[in-house]
């Protein structure tokens, strides 16, 4: 199901499945993890065109690429090269923060943008940590934060093959490469939400301890007509942890489109 | 095989609160710290450097942040005082963590400043830096080596340009006016050090004809240092013992029971010094994707270990003097078992030209500390500076 697309001179791994009003997905730092049964769901009322984004995966991470800015602009070639209309773009966590650095610049391709628990703003003072630093945690401690049921999540690393081993460890780079410095977020970006111009739904986990509700509630109020709602039980990841209610809240979304 | 006495400065007094908690770096409170006692206890490592000088050793100096194990925040700074205060022995920083460092030329202004002040006593480490190092400098841990290579070319461009300024738009660093003065007495640039525990390390310095240095790391100094000679060879050198350096932990006495004593204290550090909050151990990119697919299939509960010399592993915060000696972290015991020992190694390893000599970990106290010096530079150090490379090691390669 997956395939090797070249975009920009960027080789994308990109997985895509069912029929439908398209939707572009992009992935949370930890990565695609496409065998999870949410790109099921999602397939089964739209096109779901999910990439890997470079340095995870199948995709390449050139020397050239480095930062949100290249992800947005990448991304937006790669819509052009699909030939998107009236698509729906949607990202979670990390993959929501490139998500909006698209939006900000351009939906001509785009009719709706749908944010679960995204990265990116920075909203409070200089002492206040938006964003946990999920790099200062143990993994005990991110796992209880990022899910609602931690086991849920669980992966035993000590049983994959060390293929996928190397992924994980490229893609944990990776995100360093893109957030880092300053953290997960991009000072300016809250100052252009205003050009979002597509209607916008955000999802938040009500148990979310990565990004709070009331960081949702900025990101709201910085985008016009934006709505907001949460989800009971779940974490940093909507769309792993409850994949069900998670696919309908995306098609009731789509379908007010 | 010349030695080079070194210390980090340790504030060994909160040792134990950091231990009782879990981590001695990064995230351990400064409340658990008398700044007053901090300025005795560096007032009285700075006098054993400069007892170093007179008992004819030279001096290492290195650096951490948000640590009880090394107070040492600047090699430049720390070097200006000794500097000051000796006159004959060389001054090796090892090193300024380049990567860390958002401004590579201050690092070669302070480094040719340095060299005049000393009249061009100066050698010149520049390291990747240690993992938990990545917080505290909120250093990017992807690309990091990306970024290393670019300061270290840098730095040496900047140190031995005589006819700047010249302009840098690099992918991390961009200058318009680079032009240091001072410049360096040592031109092109002071000698150059790296440090490192792989092949991959030995590789990149023989390619650039570095000193390459390798601390506390036992059994993976040897394929390092083969490397380096390989690589030398094959780029048509022949890389003799003083491009490999080789940091232990020594402890000499009248008696191999105060050798020991003495080593056994000092190795209090390297019981104390791994024990770090998890994530500050490994960020992202900081180790290679090889060693993470290791690391991820050993499982949370895993740490590091070094292995004796018949690959079994020690578990470093447990160790007993006697089991550090057997992975050659440790060498300890009379001027003369130290020598043989010391001897047998540099025949082991094909010829290492340089010691550097732990010989102050924290606990160790100030009368040992001195004597410790003064003994090994009196009865220890003159005999190694007529250990070469081994012939036999040679023609084993």
């Amino acid at each position: 199901m997956s395939r090797q697309v070249t975009v920009s001179g960027v080789s994308l791994e990109i997985e895509e499945k069912g029929q439908g009003r398209p939707i572009l997905f992009l992935h949370p730092g930890e990565g695609l993890q496409p065998n999870r049964p949410w790109l099921d769901r999602l397939a089964e009322n739209h096109r779901v065109i999910a990439p890997h984004h470079p340095g995870f995966g199948g995709s390449v991470l050139p020397d050239w690429v480095g930062s949100v800015d290249d992800l947005a602009y990448l991304y937006l070639d790669l819509a052009a090269a699909l030939k998107l209309e009236n698509a729906v773009l949607v990202g979670n966590c990390f993959g929501g923060w490139v998500a909006a650095e698209m939006a900000v610049r351009n939906t001509a391709r785009f009719a709706g943008l749908l944010l679960a628990a995204p990265l990116g703003i920075k909203v409070g003072g200089v002492l206040d940590r938006d964003i946990t630093d999920m790099h200062a945690i143990s993994r005990t401690e991110f796992m209880r934060r990022a899910w609602a049921d931690p086991e849920k999540g669980a992966i035993d690393y000590t049983k994959l093959a060390d293929a996928e081993l190397a992924g994980i460890a490229r893609g944990r780079e990776t995100l360093a490469v893109f957030g880092w410095k300053p953290y997960m977020h991009n000072p300016r970006l809250k100052r252009w939400l205003h050009r979002i111009d597509i209607p916008t739904h955000l999802v938040w986990g009500e148990e979310d301890g990565i990004v709070s509700i009331a960081y949702g509630e900025a990101w709201k109020a910085e985008i016009r007509g934006a709505t907001i709602e949460t989800m009971p039980a779940t974490g940093h990841y909507p769309h792993w942890e409850h994949p069900n209610s998670f696919a309908a809240r995306v098609k009731t979304f789509t379908n007010r489109l | 095989m010349r030695t080079w006495y070194f210390s980090e400065m340790a504030y060994h007094p909160a040792w134990d609160k950091g231990l009782a908690r879990g981590s001695l770096r990064v995230n351990f409170p400064s409340e658990n710290l008398d700044p007053v006692e901090a300025g005795t206890l560096l007032n009285r490592y700075l006098d054993e450097f400069a007892l170093c000088d007179e008992v004819g050793l030279d001096i290492m100096v290195n650096e951490h942040h948000s640590t009880a194990t090394c107070m040492t925040i600047s090699v430049p700074m720390a070097l200006s005082v000794i500097a000051r205060e000796t006159k004959k022995a060389r001054l090796l920083s090892l090193g300024n963590p380049i990567a860390n460092r958002p401004d590579p030329v201050r690092v070669a202004e302070e480094m040719a400043w340095l060299d005049c002040l000393s009249g061009g006593r100066i050698e010149m480490g520049l390291v990747k830096g240690a993992p938990y190092e990545i917080a505290p400098a909120n250093s990017n841990p992807g690309r990091l080596m990306r970024r290393y290579w670019e300061a270290h070319d840098l730095i040496i461009k900047a140190l031995s340009t005589t006819t700047g300024p010249f302009s840098w738009e690099g992918e991390f660093y961009q200058y318009r006016a680079v032009n240091i003065w001072p410049r360096p007495i040592q031109q092109p640039t002071p000698p150059i050090w790296m440090t490192g525990m792989s092949v991959d390390t030995g590789i990149a310095a023989a390619e650039r004809g570095h000193v390459v240095g390798t601390l506390l790391s036992g059994g993976l100094a040897k394929p390092m240092y083969e490397a380096y000679r390989k690589r030398a060879r094959e780029l048509g050198w022949q890389a003799g013992p003083d491009r490999m350096a080789y940091a232990a932990i020594i402890g000499v006495g009248d008696t191999r029971a105060e050798g020991l004593r003495r080593a056994n204290i000092i190795a209090d550090y390297v019981r104390t010094a791994p024990v770090v909050f998890e994530p500050f151990t490994n960020p992202p990119g900081y180790n290679s994707v090889g060693a993470n697919i290791a690391m991820l299939k050993a499982g949370p509960r895993a740490h590091r270990m070094v292995t004796d010399r018949n690959g079994v592993p020690i578990d470093h915060r447990t160790a007993t003097v006697e089991q550090f000696m057997d992975t050659e972290t440790v060498f300890a015991g009379t001027p003369d078992d130290v020598f043989n020992q010391l001897k047998a190694f540099n025949q082991r390893m094909g010829g290492v030209g340089h010691l550097l000599f732990f010989g102050q970990g924290g606990q160790l106290n100030h009368q040992d500390a001195k004597a410790n010096i003064a003994l090994f530079g009196k009865e220890v150090a003159p005999r190694l500076l007529e250990l070469g490379a081994p012939e036999q090691a040679e023609a084993a390669e």
